[in-house]
């Protein structure tokens, strides 16, 4: 990474950091924590995408780790901070689990087969109502305090989605810059290229999408947190926690360490207003999107990083020629000078 | 026993609906080679034209077929024209979102302008139920159940005897050959999406007078469709029929001897095995998997 | 002393049977040439010999170690190293990055992989693109980024598909001493050609595929003159002149 992009992250982040004291207002609080979380979901779930995997399934480590993490504290009374660290281990043994596709098919259907796996969590977690409280969910007591992960106030919750969405973007970055990230969207564009070069790509897609849904399953576990109750039909949402966040993806250009974080930014607070503004037309909100949708992948389909990409290129390639018109007007000789 | 053969019968036609939602799928996919997740939505808008026709006009369901087959045609046709042609050339997971980008579209149209409520056909046979040997058909799932048999049928005798249909399966077994010998494989696309429409059109007509229409009809349906497409075999459409009643009846003998609420999650379970284990589906693909999706 | 030893192999696909029990070799510090009319299997040879596809008999060996039973990734790791006949840029990545790939699997540190390609891609002048996204490159400079990056697995073996296909002469001229400069380095290639004249002048040795079967097999001057070569390339004579 270069230093100038360090830089600007880091003032960024402080900047995120000092909102809370600039906003108190707890409603405008909850927006900004959830634009954190779906940041943090998009760029967990690009991971994912950098290798080629296209999941429409990770609701499914969204919902392991809310439950995992709810029902050790529910059961054991283990403290949530523990219970994030459960629902982590046991969103990443799903996406283990979920591996077993991702090796054996191509692009399309291992999406399909994603979705028939959070379909199947969702269906299960109703169907066990001894273990989860069926459709009802199940809801987190409210124990004051650090210890328990919960607060009166937002502003705490909002600092711990901050830094857990803040070290998701540093590993997204770790990857994205190190040996990793480059044969990860080698293997991504041409999976049979990068074999016949002597990559061995299928460790490396495994090692992303466990990572990922790792991730993604301790932004569930928080969720638990934050939101008291869980249930199956939200927890496991498609909508919500799948679909979302591959749309942020797409929107703001997969295969980028900044394309899902735009696409957090635009789509969260976007989805916001749409369901304020259209609380009355039940639906229209949703049109928007699908429009939106369906605009990006047909004129966009490397989202607006591309879009930005190619603007600079040409700013650039410009930029370029005028410098070295420049500089052969500078060494081009005076007419005094080639008198003899 | 008596209940073995009830639950048996129910599962049977309940996987005709499958296999009759599927159909079109299948046909789609085969030739051009796309996944359309807004499959299950045109099944539903199909539904609510049918509902309409009738609510406002009185007509019979059944007769509102030569209605919304037309409309349905133009419906794929316009499909591929403007959505799926201009991405042709991009990654199937780029085609995936398009359709899906499609399917939410129209699944929030239909909230829209209709609202959530279910919306139900009545008519004088809805109620009708066949009683063979002590087991009860209900009439109008036996007629869903015929329609599709014979769809599957008459898709088939297209497909192998038709100039159209061969040509739709020449393009489906070597695109760029078809075009090298002056094919106009656009125009076949565009008629292979808009006649796939149209089967999910009579799907949509056929289901209308025992099911109700509601926005998320396509959502619950499509993914099921596409379990019988790849169990069945992708691109075999006697396979999917076979798939389809298979799965219908696996369904409803969980439901009743294992447990209602682990129905669905068998299917979905089973579609992760087979794909697994045998990726050319139970009775062997047809064409084309290998370049969407099965190594 | 043998390098690459082919024995036997044949892959049907459905009712074509695609390469018809193939045997040939290359020598250590050999360029051998192969060449043949269209679909007489000559991509697929390369494909069974790099692992992409499964042999259904015979075996391949190189420097003795069996690949037969071996995948790709292996096969790359043990030396054998190839370019596509239709090249396959890793897009969204320029020049330097797919070079890259390949070079990090032995060489984990991103700064030293990418010095690495870099002075790679200068070997085939083309340093200059290093930072341009692939899709911006010309035909003729993505086949060389296509050599660089198979170049940067090192192999003890480089197969070589129609590298020069799409080329105009004066980009072929600035390829083929690449070739023989490759071959001084310690590598041994293997070619496939559509331009006889251009592969003989490289190759030291011929071998002629048709229809799935090895025809003919030696120096140029003995192969372009068997019969049955010429036969395979023109067709039939026809003997009855009667109308």
């Amino acid at each position: 990474m270069k230093r100038y992009q360090i830089v600007i992250a880091a003032a960024v982040v402080v900047v995120l950091a000092l909102l809370p004291i600039v906003v108190t207002d707890q409603y405008l609080l909850n927006n900004a924590i959830l634009v954190v979380m779906f940041i943090g979901l998009t760029v967990a779930w690009n991971i994912a995408a950098f290798g080629g995997a296209l999941s429409l399934g990770h609701a499914a480590f969204f919902g392991l780790g809310s439950y995992t993490s709810a029902l050790l504290l529910l059961r054991f009374d283990i403290n949530p901070w523990i219970g994030m660290i459960g629902g982590v281990f046991v969103a990443g043994l799903g996406g283990l689990l979920l591996c077993i596709p991702l090796l054996r098919l191509r692009g399309p259907f291992f999406t399909l087969a994603s979705l028939a796996f959070v379909e199947v969590l969702r269906l299960l977690s109703i169907y066990a109502r001894g273990l989860t409280g069926g459709s009802e969910g199940l809801t987190v007591p409210s124990r004051p305090g650090w210890l328990w992960m919960s607060f009166l106030g937002r502003e705490p919750y909002y600092y711990i989605v901050l830094v857990m969405s803040v070290v998701t973007v540093a590993i997204s970055a770790a990857i994205y810059y190190s040996w990793i990230g480059y044969q990860l969207r080698a293997s991504g564009s041409d999976d049979e290229a990068v074999n016949a070069l002597g990559v061995r790509s299928s460790r490396l897609k495994v090692f992303s999408l466990v990572v990922s849904a790792a991730m993604t399953g301790a932004f569930g576990a928080f969720a638990a947190q934050y939101y008291f109750i869980i249930d199956p039909d939200t927890n496991f949402s498609y909508v919500l926690y799948a679909l979302q966040p591959a749309l942020n993806g797409i929107v703001g250009g997969m295969g980028t360490v900044l394309g899902p974080i735009i696409g957090a930014v635009l789509m969260t607070p976007l989805g916001e207003y749409l369901r304020d503004a259209f609380t009355a037309e039940q639906g229209l909100s949703y049109i928007i999107y699908g429009v939106v949708l369906i605009v990006v992948v047909m004129v966009m389909p490397g989202g607006l990083m591309s879009a930005i990409r190619t603007g600079t290129d040409r700013l650039g390639r410009g930029g370029r020629r005028r410098a070295a018109a420049a500089v052969s007007k500078e060494l081009e000789p005076t007419r005094e000078e080639v008198k003899p | 026993m008596q209940i073995f053969i009830q639950t048996l019968m129910a599962g049977v036609l309940l996987g005709g609906v499958y296999a009759l939602v599927s159909v079109g799928l299948n046909l789609i996919f085969g030739v051009v080679r796309i996944i359309n997740f807004a499959h299950g939505e045109l099944v539903m808008v199909a539904m609510y034209m049918t509902f309409w026709m009738w609510q406002l006009w009185g007509f019979d369901p059944y007769v509102s077929f030569f209605i919304v087959a037309p409309v349905m045609f133009l419906v794929g046709l316009a499909l591929q024209r403007f959505i799926i042609q201009p991405i042709q050339g991009s990654s199937s997971a780029m085609k995936i979102f398009v359709t899906i980008g499609v399917s939410i579209v129209l699944q929030n149209l239909a909230l829209y302008l209709w609202g959530g409520q279910y919306r139900s056909v009545t008519t004088s046979y809805t109620t009708s139920v066949l009683t063979v040997g002590g087991v009860n058909i209900s009439v109008p799932r036996l007629i869903a159940f015929a329609g599709g048999l014979l769809l599957v049928g008459l898709l088939f005798f297209f497909m192998q005897r038709t100039l159209t249909g061969k040509v739709l399966r020449s393009i489906a077994e070597d695109r760029d050959t078809a075009r090298l010998l002056g094919i106009p494989v656009s125009r076949f696309y565009m008629f292979a999406t808009g006649l796939s429409a149209v089967l999910a059109g009579v799907a949509g007509v056929l289901l209308t007078p025992f099911s109700s229409a509601f926005p998320l009809y396509g959502a619950q349906i499509t993914l099921i469709a596409f379990i019988v497409v790849v169990i069945g075999g992708m691109g075999n459409m006697v396979g999917a029929l076979v798939g389809g009643i298979l799965l219908g009846a696996i369904q409803t003998l969980t439901g009743t001897y294992i447990a209602p609420g682990l129905q669905q999650v068998v299917l979905f379970a089973l579609f992760i095995v087979v794909v697994l284990v045998r990726p050319q589906g139970l009775f062997g693909a047809g064409v084309g998997t290998e370049e969407v999706g099965l190594k | 002393m043998t390098l690459l030893n082919v024995e036997s192999v044949s892959k049907r696909f459905g009712g074509v049977q695609a390469v018809r029990e193939v045997s040939l070799h290359v020598d250590e510090g050999e360029i051998l040439g192969i060449i043949g009319p269209n679909g007489a299997g000559k991509t697929s040879l390369f494909n069974l010999i790099t692992g992409t596809i499964k042999t259904e008999s015979g075996r391949i060996t190189l420097d003795g170690v069996d690949l037969t039973h071996r995948g790709p990734v292996d096969r790359c790791r043990l030396g054998i190293g190839r370019t596509f006949q239709v090249v396959r840029p890793f897009t969204g990545m320029t020049a330097a990055e797919n070079v890259m790939v390949p070079v990090l699997v032995h060489t984990k540190r991103v700064g030293a992989a990418k010095a690495k390609a870099v002075a790679l891609l200068e070997e085939l002048n083309i340093s200059f693109l290093a930072e341009r996204d692939i899709s911006s490159l010309t035909l003729a400079q993505r086949k060389r980024v296509e050599v660089a990056r198979a170049l940067a697995t090192e192999p003890r073996l480089l197969l070589l598909d129609e590298v020069l296909a799409g080329l105009n002469s004066r980009e072929i001229v600035d390829v083929l001493p690449f070739v023989h400069e490759v071959r001084r380095r310690g590598v041994s290639i293997l070619m496939i050609e559509h331009l006889v004249a251009a592969l003989t002048s490289v190759s030291d040795r011929l071998v002629v595929l048709d229809r799935g079967a090895l025809i003919a097999e030696g120096t140029s001057d003995v192969v372009l003159k068997d019969p049955a070569v010429v036969t395979a390339y023109l067709g039939e004579e026809k003997h009855d002149a009667a109308s």
